[in-house]
């Protein structure tokens, strides 16, 4: 059975952010860019499968710049065995249903039973790319999925984190989508030996004209700002001491637990 | 020009859920005039259906069946997407939650229309709609608008709207669901608790909550400590219980417990929106980042910009001394 996992380079939590000069998306000019960390434990999972024989092939997709194959040489370096490439100079323009679409376009006829996908990207925080490959593809998803085993006869049971620390067991038919939540597995590191052995794995390269889809985006953004200032909090200064002093004075004062 | 809205409720098997009353809320505020309805799946639901239609819907088709009495994305999306292509409505607004972001994106992909996810707010007039959302974990509010595709599709963040103010005499139209179980490729098992160890975060008076900002597990003892001389609890953010250095049950946020103690203290918390709508009902917040940008203080009521290491133990200290005499 040959699965793939859907990977995302987003900028690194810790950079300093700036907002682009026309104030609709951050300046990606001088950022440092990393693998989305939900993914990681999206391919881990895949990894673990295959490691226990349920999984013939693990293939890792990015759509992304030229510079999103650190990402898949990441995946490689990591365990997977083949990566796909969609090349969009202009990616964080395009809306998730464009990639959704690139994603099925690219895949095609390549029997993959299973589609794993980061439950959402650091960056945007859209939380939908799984659930529209599944809807593009029409297979049975599941988000923010807390563990997987494969069945017997091929279905696929899972947990889905809920609110509260509830779970929702389901019972999925393959082939189907899932979209993994942090904390499912602890990802693994890539060892000396796998970033030299990612070298010689294939990555496939394709764009939009490749595969016939027209990248646009039906999603335009308008802005991007700064939330709003005004209400938050009372910041405090001083020495350690000082700031103590006053946050005890404060919580006496505020909330009656002293 | 009037518009027509459809909310995706929910119920918890009697009664529509919060969320469900808060999208009527914001379907009436998003374009004055628009013609609000909406749309419930589950078995028995009859008496939902007919509150929403008193809480601000002109009109509830709900979907009766055993295929749909539990959430599974299979039956709710092939149950929702004909009532949409009947309807034909500019907007459908669902809540972000686990199983509003679960059916969204596949009716989405099926409908062949962008979603929006995570609103905050949305305004609508004849000319465009505009969404706005966080992006960065909330470092930034982010607007966007969806061009050339109806229905607009959007999800929203729980507690962002406010009811609707009003009451209406709303019709209900049932349906009969005519899925059968054997056809679908999703099959709901049952719903269970997490592990945990005992621990009710839910009950305590004082929390004190470590975030990725601690660093590892061997740098907690100084949160620990504070939370000792409080009298209270121990919290995490997500970032802390999914690295192990404490147990599932520690965590607050939308996936794990939602808290209201009278004092909540966090301890490098960035403060992503997950955590936030976990602990933004506690009566007094106290934040402590360095980072002077984190989304933290914007909740919180008294801030320190600074390293935790240096104003933690300095506060346990003078909370000792406090309480000493």
């Amino acid at each position: 059975m040959k699965s793939l996992v859907l990977v995302k380079q987003v900028p690194d939590a810790n950079s300093v952010f700036r907002i682009n000069a026309e104030g609709t998306w951050i300046d990606e000019s001088n950022l440092s860019f990393a693998m989305n960390d939900y993914d990681r434990y999206a391919l881990e999972e895949l990894l673990k499968l295959k490691d226990a024989g349920k999984l013939e092939e693990v293939v890792a997709l990015t759509v992304g710049s030229p510079e999103a194959s650190s990402v898949l040489r990441t995946c490689l370096a990591m365990g997977a065995d083949r990566a796909i490439h969609v090349k969009h100079e202009a990616s964080s323009r395009l809306d998730p249903l464009s990639i959704a679409r690139l994603v099925v376009a690219a895949t095609r006829d390549q029997d993959f039973s299973l589609i794993l996908a980061g439950l959402q990207a650091d960056d945007d925080n859209h939380t939908q790319i799984g659930g529209l490959v599944a809807g593009v593809l029409d297979w049975p998803s599941a988000t923010a999925v807390m563990s997987l085993e494969l069945k017997d006869g091929g279905t696929l049971r899972v947990e889905r984190e809920l609110e509260n620390n509830e779970l929702q067991v389901v019972d999925l038919k393959l082939p189907a989508v899932l979209s993994v939540q942090t904390g499912i597995n602890s990802p693994r590191y890539a060892t000396l030996k796998g970033i030299m052995g990612a070298k010689k794995k294939p990555v496939t390269t394709l764009t939009a004209a490749d595969l016939g889809v027209e990248a646009t985006s039906g999603l335009r953004s308008v802005s991007l700002s700064p939330p709003p200032t005004g209400k938050g909090a009372d910041v405090l200064s001083g020495s350690p001491d000082e700031v103590a002093t006053q946050l005890v004075s404060r919580i006496r004062e505020k909330t009656g637990v002293l | 020009m009037q518009s027509k809205i459809i909310v995706l409720a929910e119920h918890d098997g009697k009664v529509p859920r919060e969320i469900s009353l808060e999208l009527l809320g914001l379907a009436h505020r998003i374009k004055e005039g628009s013609e609000v309805k909406a749309v419930l799946l589950g078995s028995g639901i009859e008496s939902a259906a007919a509150e929403l239609a008193s809480r601000g819907a002109a009109e509830v088709v709900y979907v009766e069946g055993t295929a749909v009495e539990n959430y599974n994305v299979d039956a709710f999306r092939k149950s929702i997407e004909p009532i949409l292509n009947d309807e034909a409505p500019d907007l459908v607004l669902i809540g972000h939650t686990p199983n509003g972001w679960d059916v969204a994106a596949p009716l989405a992909g099926r409908l062949g229309v962008p979603l929006v996810t995570g609103c905050a707010q949305i305004t609508m007039s004849d000319e465009r709609t505009l969404f706005t959302r966080k992006a960065f974990n909330g470092k930034f509010v982010h607007q966007v608008e969806v061009t050339g595709a109806r229905p607009l599709l959007a999800t929203v963040d729980k507690g962002a709207s406010a009811p609707f103010d009003g009451t209406t005499s709303g019709t209900v139209r049932k349906i009969e669901s005519r899925l059968s179980l054997e056809d679908l490729r999703a099959s709901y098992i049952e719903t269970r608790a997490g592990e945990t160890g005992g621990l009710d975060l839910r009950e305590a008076d004082v929390i004190v909550s470590a975030g990725r900002g601690v660093g590892g597990p061997d740098k907690l003892g100084v949160v620990r400590e504070l939370a000792e001389a409080l009298g209270g609890q121990l919290g995490a953010s997500r970032a802390v219980t999914d690295a192990g250095w404490l147990p599932h049950e520690h965590q607050i946020g939308s996936s794990g417990v939602s808290v209201s103690p009278k004092l909540y203290v966090a301890c490098g918390i960035s403060g992503a929106i997950q955590h936030v709508v976990g602990m933004k009902g506690s009566g007094y917040i106290v934040a402590i980042n360095k980072d002077p940008d984190a989304p933290i203080f914007g909740v919180a009521h008294v801030g320190v910009v600074g390293d935790l290491f240096e104003i933690v133990p300095a506060l346990t200290k003078a909370l000792r001394e406090a309480k000493g005499r």
